[in-house]
């Protein structure tokens, strides 16, 4: 619990909220630019790697639970427990030292691409019927008519797409990080440099 | 009352102090201008008063900041928030985001300071008729302009009712009617509640028709200190990057144009331009 | 530019009942949608619990507005691949190997009911509800209060997060992103974009942080609320039963799964 208190500064309270807003404005550009990504996780990552794993999974945890009540994504809430392992993975990433290079943020951003693939999968087939509702269905419908199962077809979906955004997702925050004044970071201190 | 003894402040990572050595005392109740070139340390003197420097900021302090019997340096910014309010520049930073009218939004510091609801009640609907936002009470704060989101923002520093006000560039938003209003509702407050009011700001004009006293900033240091009629018209002030107010430079440029007498003194305020060019 | 959320300020019962009784509706909604058996079933939960408690909160149009926007691309989905690749012998049309059932067809649409359900609930309490009504009944019941504040100031601020967005592709636009085919160049052109917009936010959060500080948001101690939320022993009475009735369906469900 020492590590929780020491993460949640004020500082980091209103950067949180900021945070998501991020997720929600970026999540929404990559949607209107028709990417074939989601990007809608910058904020949480940005965050866990600056404050720390617990300030990480809060930002995932109620980026989703505000998807959901500002009725852009209202399933969103049924993924907010992924959304936090993926903000705490990059507080530990960001914490291991593994986002400093834009090569290993890559494949930090791939690990957790792959968590979150594993971890979303029965949500979407147990809870959803095998489905999201969104344009990845369409993915999800290739893999089941190659004789997948649902859980296999959401799996081979996830794997398809979370590493890659995920991986961009890590390296756009490398270069924010890099353009963070020292004075600021400092007052974080979840990186050392 | 507000005393400094050889005050200092720098910032963490930084070699050169902001402030240096500032000595001096204001007592309860005085409307007090700060004037001074960018980087001067006007904001970081704001910051100080109200001990986001050293408290927020972090860095190195040195010499004593009291606040009545509380030592500033030794307080923490939860402690002060009730004696010591501040008011910052930009509007939309200073919206709590939490609450969904401007009723809420200036109830919001008085829910933290755990006062009773009926006490709240009394006060927001107190501050928003003294503030000509009595309109705008059930508005979202992010539907109004930047500056009726400055309004809101004072008035919800004021509902709490500190003692000391600080105030950084509180007006660069508003229109000279604003302006006014705001200059107007300070002063009330200094000779109704004796509260002492600190305020930073560019408008010369401004500060020579309602402070007590004006501070001047240069570098880091405090270098003139007095009633706004001497020091604003100052030529010293020039020096500084500051300038003067408009009729003190109209009038200088008179007198050395040799259109008026060089023996008198030269005007900060509309009334002593009237008279000055009589 | 205003709050973002799906509430609708109506004068209606539904409106006026305190967040944690619908809360608790929702809960009962969620355990309808999961463990009611079948499609009927589901939809008689719908037509006769949800829609009704819409009109009551006088909120019947915008509910089937949202309802219907939210759940068409998952039914659309389901039926697809239920009906394709569910199984089932009774084919309804053959593509190639694969055979759309009437089997498939069904279980896709009863996902989509079970949603339905789920999704009803979920929307009666959000457009009946002010965020911030109900993260105040929840700060109240032991939820911290920085998790309402963190909530609260996301929803107001977005929206002026996506205006920014939207500021800086339009003022792109003209440079051809959007008709860009390389996936890697239409990237390269958006990080720029996106950079800005993140760092000039995170420079106005120190600032943010001291006007809150201001505001005596991290003094120690008892807060108080102006807003009082109204609760009565009657609605008190209701959230049991609410739950009381969901705890049933659960053991109703569970029950025969244990027996066997």
């Amino acid at each position: 619990m020492n590590g929780f208190r020491k993460e949640f500064s004020t500082l980091t309270l209103v950067l949180i909220p900021v945070a998501i807003a991020i997720n929600v404005a970026i999540g929404q550009l990559a949607i209107t630019l028709k990417l074939p990504l989601y990007l809608d996780s910058i904020g949480t990552i940005l965050v866990g790697v600056l404050v720390g794993p617990w300030a990480g999974a809060i930002t995932g945890f109620l980026a989703n639970v505000v998807w959901t009540l500002s009725g852009l994504f209202p399933q969103a809430i049924a993924w907010a427990g992924v959304a936090a392992i993926i903000g705490a993975l990059a507080g530990a990433f960001g914490r291991a030292g593994w986002v400093n290079s834009w090569s290993r943020a890559a494949l930090a951003g791939i690990i957790t691409g792959f968590v979150a693939a594993i971890l979303s999968a029965p949500i979407a087939a147990y809870v959803f019927g095998g489905v999201t509702g969104t344009g990845t269905d369409a993915v999800v419908a290739m893999f089941r008519s190659a004789g997948l199962d649902a859980l296999g077809a959401n799996l081979g979906q996830g794997a398809v797409s979370e590493p890659l955004d995920k991986a961009i997702s890590f390296v756009v925050v490398w270069a924010v990080m890099l353009a963070l004044p020292l004075r600021f970071k400092n007052r974080f201190g979840n990186v050392e440099e | 009352m507000i005393t400094l003894k050889h005050f200092g402040y720098r910032y963490p990572n930084t070699e050169a102090w902001a402030l240096r050595k500032i000595s001096l005392e204001i007592p309860d109740g005085q409307f007090v201008g700060v004037v001074g070139a960018n980087g001067a340390g006007k904001s970081t003197l704001c910051y100080a008063l109200s001990g986001f420097a050293p408290h927020f900021y972090r860095g190195k302090t040195e010499g004593r900041l009291h606040l009545n019997e509380v030592d500033v340096l030794e307080s923490s910014l939860g402690d002060l928030a009730g004696e010591v309010g501040l008011v910052f520049q930009n509007p939309f930073n200073q919206i709590s985001g939490a609450r969904y009218s401007v009723r809420e939004e200036i109830a919001f510091g008085l829910e933290n300071l755990g006062l009773p609801p009926s006490e709240i009640e009394t006060r927001v609907s107190q501050v928003l008729a003294q503030s000509d936002l009595s309109e705008l009470a059930e508005r979202s704060p992010f539907a109004l302009s930047g500056g009726q989101q400055q309004r809101v923002a004072i008035a919800a520093i004021m509902a709490m009712q500190p003692s000391v006000l600080v105030l950084d560039e509180p007006t660069s938003q508003l229109d000279p009617h604003g302006t006014r209003e705001v200059f107007a509702n300070l002063d009330a407050l200094t000779q109704e509640r004796a509260a002492t009011v600190v305020l930073a700001s560019h408008k010369l004009e401004w500060l020579a028709a309602f402070c007590d006293r004006v501070l001047v900033l240069h570098q880091g240091r405090l270098v003139a200190d007095g009633e706004p009629a001497q020091v604003l018209a100052d030529e010293v002030l020039l020096d500084y990057g500051i300038g003067g107010t408009r009729y003190t430079l109209a009038a200088r440029a008179a007198q050395q144009g040799g259109l008026v007498s060089a023996q008198r003194a030269l005007p900060v305020t509309l009334d002593q331009a009237r008279e000055f060019f009589r | 530019m205003q709050s973002s959320s799906l509430y609708i300020e109506r004068n209606s019962g539904l409106h006026a009942l305190h967040p944690l009784t619908k809360l608790a509706l929702l809960g009962l909604c969620l355990v309808l949608a999961f463990a009611l058996p079948d499609i009927r079933w589901l939809l008689a939960a719908f037509g006769l619990l949800l829609l009704p408690l819409a009109a009551w909160g006088r909120i019947l149009a915008p509910f089937a507005r949202s309802g219907f926007s939210i759940i068409l691309p998952f039914v659309i989905s389901l039926a697809l691949i239920q009906g394709f690749f569910a199984g089932g012998d009774t084919a309804l049309l053959t593509l190639g190997r694969f055979a759309f059932t009437w089997e498939g067809l069904l279980a896709g649409l009863t996902v989509s009911a079970r949603l339905l359900v789920a999704l009803g609930g979920t929307l009666l309490l959000m457009l009946s509800t002010r965020p911030d009504h109900l993260m105040l009944a929840l700060t109240e019941r032991g939820l911290p209060q920085a998790l309402g504040y963190i909530v609260l100031t996301a929803l107001q601020i977005f929206p002026r997060f996506q205006d920014r967005a939207r500021v800086i592709l339009e003022a792109q636009q003209a440079r051809g992103l959007e008709t860009q085919v390389n996936l890697l160049r239409r990237l390269r052109l958006l990080v720029p974009l996106i950079g800005p917009l993140i760092l000039a936010s995170i420079v106005d959060v120190e600032e943010r942080a001291m006007a809150l500080e201001a505001r005596a948001f991290s003094r120690p101690g008892q807060k108080t609320s102006l807003i009082s939320l109204h609760d009565s022993g009657f609605q008190v009475l209701l959230r049991t039963g609410l739950l009381l009735a969901a705890l049933a369906l659960i053991v109703w469900r569970l029950l025969p799964l244990v027996r066997a």
